[in-house]
């Protein structure tokens, strides 16, 4: 097991120089720089050309990019253009947030999902199935600006139950478990929006998995060695339909850190996304490529994690 | 299977850039027109539009106070400010947009102020000496002015900031090598440890000597934020900012409020300075919340912000008008939107047809469209409120399809055989380079086709990013495109000069190229108020670009906060230390 992990490992590191070429060479591509994009009316050309050669944007595109490779893999990620900071303190800065939305979504759509799933599958075509599965197209269908501006209305403004937006009441200065209680109730609409967002077709997964779970011999032999119907559901059929979904939660790794771009518009959540995006539109490379390599590294760590798991789970893989 | 997965996520990865790049909107978040030089006019003179017979700019009182939500009257010492995050560049050395540009304007001071009107008073300085030959500015700053950890201000304060600014390393979008200051290339380039052009006599005392003087010159070297050398200096060495940089989070300044606390994308919050040297701010905390477009006016409405920007629409101010305890500050913008042609295609060369593009476009009836009576049609590249606006015989360019089509005529564009015009075998053809997801564009696009088919004009849109519609004039490889320019309080600027450093659409007209440099050597606001009048009649007559219009801004404030004295050159920082909050 160690062997192979160590040799996953290694096998990452040819594929991160491939995406880091990719990457690199699409923004190379992509037209203007962050001195275009900021269309100063007062720059002059040679103001212009100074901050150019400050920033090594004036170089021909192959030599930035052994520049910013061979400084990236001294762990250093360069300043960002828009925040005149490491790289790094700016994710550190806004990442958490995005996690913590991420991470509590993730946990109440997996849960719900999963009852959904299985009872939607144990009574197929009755009428609880219908009603799941027309209220989880709809979640899905809804953009997620339309949903969370709905919910803002009526949760916020009408019923006043959460604030509007943000992460924290200003000028409360809450501390310790009052601290907890606001960011709670700040968090509890994005969360919302995004587990109703993710749970759809989750719950379409499962339901599909535990159905070809249940028409297996093994489930049969169980339910004719009168065993109850519940050990039979929940011991027997749940724990082999949930097999396959190791590899869904692997993946859903990279989408803890990534932010939910307009969700976070909307709330006024302090997360990575819009951070991110505004690092596109503006052209800040450091930053742009810098996160985009950190969502590349997570995504292979987290297709790494589903196959070790994946093993754990199922002695009948093994890997070598 | 593991190849196959890698490979997909490579490609998954690409196409995420690709189509984020392509996504991406334009709304950009333009530094706010570094405050030069300027004069009067009374900006809060409400300006009738004949049309609606309703007030669209100026300002609109709150109705009913009693309306306002607990929320905010229970905040007895507080001012919440709503606004786009500031991107945490608290240092006015590297500040590029407007948001870190508030918090900086609270934090820090400068020998000179803006005012409303656009011209400056003294601040930091008690007095200010010019030579007479307007080469030597000696500054005498006020006594006992301190920081607000308790050190006090030298003028050799002055001479460090501009050190900094000089610095080799130096990444910021403040160009001190413009100003032609003694010795500042030579600290520039590192030959020198010093700047010999600026002398610090006494501790109160500092001379700046120039090389060359232009208009703008007072206001440059007056409006440097100055920064503790005591702090920011501890370990600066020259063509080496790091260590600066480095307090951009924590800034120290002599100004009405310090920063306490601030926490990334969520807010700044701000005490007031109890020794600021123009009396202790009335309000004790003061927090820049962030909000966005879309739920801004929700926050006003619960009372989680007291003042917010919100987008100037019919909607938007009936819905702002009918929550009634919101003072309602509609002012001009200091920008105007211009569709631009390539001068460097003949067929764009003949005034003529520049002036027959203007005349058969509707113009009145896109910008209505869009801002219904909150934005003005217009025929100069100034602001309405700038002392050097003028419509002394500027030429309005009513829509007039019959006009346009003699002047095409008589320029020798004649209607062929399909309908289209055409000029010695080229048929009229314009490639209209537009930006994706702007709402003028989209409103601009369909009339400017029809207005232009009765010409006899064929537009041919095509619709691509921002940036790479920069790229592309930058290249001159466009027929026409829209786009917006900010505007200085100072006219003067590169955009319509031969070859100056804005002008992409390459327009050149030696008058405008004189008058403008004229402009920027006169001293005397009177006759540089005459020599941009000329200027401005000469440009109406040739058409540089298509003039569109002017809009406006609307900043909503809780009415229980009194005395912002706000202007479109006037942020409300600047007048934040003297507001109340009315109990």
């Amino acid at each position: 097991m160690k062997q192979y992990i160590i040799r996953r490992l290694l096998q990452m590191i040819p594929t991160l120089i491939g995406i880091s070429i990719i990457i690199f060479a699409i923004s190379a591509m992509v037209p203007g720089d962050y001195i275009t994009a900021r269309a100063n009316p007062n720059m002059s050309i040679e103001k212009q050309e100074q901050l150019r050669s400050i920033y090594g944007l004036d170089k021909p595109d192959y030599q930035r990019y052994f520049i910013w490779a061979g400084n990236m893999v001294k762990g250093n990620f360069g300043d960002s253009m828009q925040h005149k900071q490491p790289v790094t303190t700016v994710i550190n800065t806004y990442v958490w947030n995005s996690f913590i939305i991420g991470i509590f979504a993730l946990f109440f759509s997996w849960f719900i999902a999963m009852i959904t799933g299985i009872f939607s599958a144990k009574f197929q075509y009755s009428f609880f199935d219908k009603i799941v599965t027309l209220l989880v197209f709809i979640c899905m269908s809804l953009p997620s600006f339309f949903i969370g501006l709905l919910l803002i209305k009526f949760f916020a403004l009408d019923m006043k139950l959460f604030p509007v937006g943000g992460m924290i009441t200003s000028g409360l200065n809450a501390r310790g478990w009052e601290y907890f209680i606001d960011v709670l109730k700040h968090s509890f609409l994005p969360i919302m929006v995004l587990t109703m967002l993710s749970t759809g077709s989750l719950t379409r997964y499962f339901r599909t998995s535990m159905l070809e779970v249940i028409r297996q011999d093994y489930i049969r032999t169980a339910r004719a060695k009168g065993l109850k119907e519940r050990t039979v559901i929940f011991k027997h059929a749940f724990r082999n339909a949930m097999i396959p979904a190791i590899t869904l939660l692997g993946f859903e790794l990279p989408g803890l850190f990534g932010g939910a771009m307009i969700l976070e518009q909307i709330f006024v959540w302090p997360g990575v996304g819009h951070i991110y995006l505004n690092s596109i539109n503006m052209r800040d490379y450091p930053f742009m490529l810098g996160f985009t390599i950190f969502l590349a590294m997570l995504t292979l760590l987290g297709n790494l994690l589903a196959d070790v798991l994946y093993g754990i789970a199922d002695p009948r893989i093994r890997l070598k | 299977m593991t190849k196959k997965w890698n490979l997909m996520l490579v490609l998954l990865l690409a196409l995420t850039v690709v189509l984020s790049a392509c996504s991406g909107d334009n709304k950009k978040a333009t530094a706010p027109e570094t405050n030069k030089t300027k004069e009067t006019v009374d900006t809060t003179t409400p300006v009738e539009t004949p049309a609606e017979g309703e007030q669209s700019s100026g300002l609109i009182k709150a109705t009913d106070a009693s309306l306002n939500p607990e929320l905010a009257k229970n905040r007895k010492d507080t001012l919440i400010v709503g606004m786009t995050d500031p991107k945490g560049v608290f240092s006015p050395l590297f500040m590029e947009t407007a948001y870190d540009y508030y918090v900086n304007y609270s934090v820090f001071d400068s020998f000179l102020q803006v005012k409303a009107d656009g011209s400056y008073v003294n601040s930091l300085a008690e007095k200010i000496d010019v030579s007479e030959d307007g080469l030597k500015y000696t500054y005498h700053l006020k006594p006992g002015v301190t920081y607000t950890d308790g050190s006090p201000m030298k003028a050799s304060d002055y001479l460090f900031t501009m050190k900094l600014l000089l610095d080799k390393s130096y990444d910021g979008e403040s160009d001190p090598l413009s100003y032609h200051i003694v010795g500042a290339k030579e600290y520039n380039e590192g030959k020198s440890s010093d700047i010999s052009g600026i002398k610090v006599i006494d501790d109160n005392t500092v001379e700046v000597s120039l090389t060359e003087y232009s208009a703008l010159s007072p206001v440059e070297l007056g409006t440097v934020y100055i920064l503790p050398e005591s702090y920011y200096g501890k370990g600066y060495k020259q063509g080496d900012l790091s260590s600066v940089k480095e307090f951009n989070s924590k800034p120290l300044g002599s100004g009405q409020y310090k920063v306490t606390s601030y926490k990334a994308g969520q807010e700044i919050v701000l005490a007031a300075n109890e020794n600021y040297f123009k009396g202790t701010p009335v309000i004790k905390n003061v927090i820049f919340k962030t909000t966005t477009d879309s739920t801004n006016m929700a926050m006003l409405q619960s009372g989680e912000t007291d003042m917010d920007n919100i987008n100037v629409s019919e909607d938007n101010v009936d819905e702002l008008k009918a929550l009634g305890f919101l003072d309602i500050n509609i002012l001009p913008n200091n920008g105007y939107g211009y569709i631009g042609f390539n001068h460097k295609l003949k067929k764009f060369q003949d005034p003529k047809v520049r002036q027959a593009l203007t005349y058969g476009l509707n113009r009145e009836e896109i910008v209505k469209g869009i801002y219904g009576p909150y934005a003005d049609v217009i025929n100069i590249p100034e602001s309405k409120v700038s002392w050097a606006f003028t419509d002394e015989n500027i030429e309005k360019y009513d829509f007039d399809i019959e006009k346009a089509k003699a002047l095409l005529d008589e320029a020798g564009w004649v209607v062929g055989a399909d309908g289209l015009r055409e000029k010695d075998g080229e048929k009229f053809k314009i490639n209209f380079s537009a930006t994706a997801g702007n709402p003028v564009v989209e409103a601009l696009l369909p009339i400017m086709t029809a207005n232009y088919k009765e010409l006899g004009i064929e537009i041919v849109a095509e619709t691509l990013d921002f940036n790479a519609i920069t790229d592309k004039k930058t290249a001159g490889n466009f027929d026409m495109y829209f786009a917006a320019w900010g505007l200085t309080p100072d006219p003067n600027n590169t955009v319509y000069i031969t070859k100056g450093a804005q002008n992409d659409v390459g327009y050149s007209n030696a008058k405008v190229d004189e008058l403008m440099a004229t402009g920027k050597k006169e001293m005397d606001t009177e006759k540089r108020k005459d020599i941009y009048k000329e200027m401005y009649q000469e440009m109406n007559k040739d058409i540089p670009v298509i003039f569109m219009y002017q809009r406006t801004n609307m900043t909503a404030v809780n009415a229980r906060a009194q005395g912002f004295d706000i202007s479109p050159y006037k942020d409300f920082p600047f007048s934040l230390h003297q507001v109340e909050l009315q109990q």
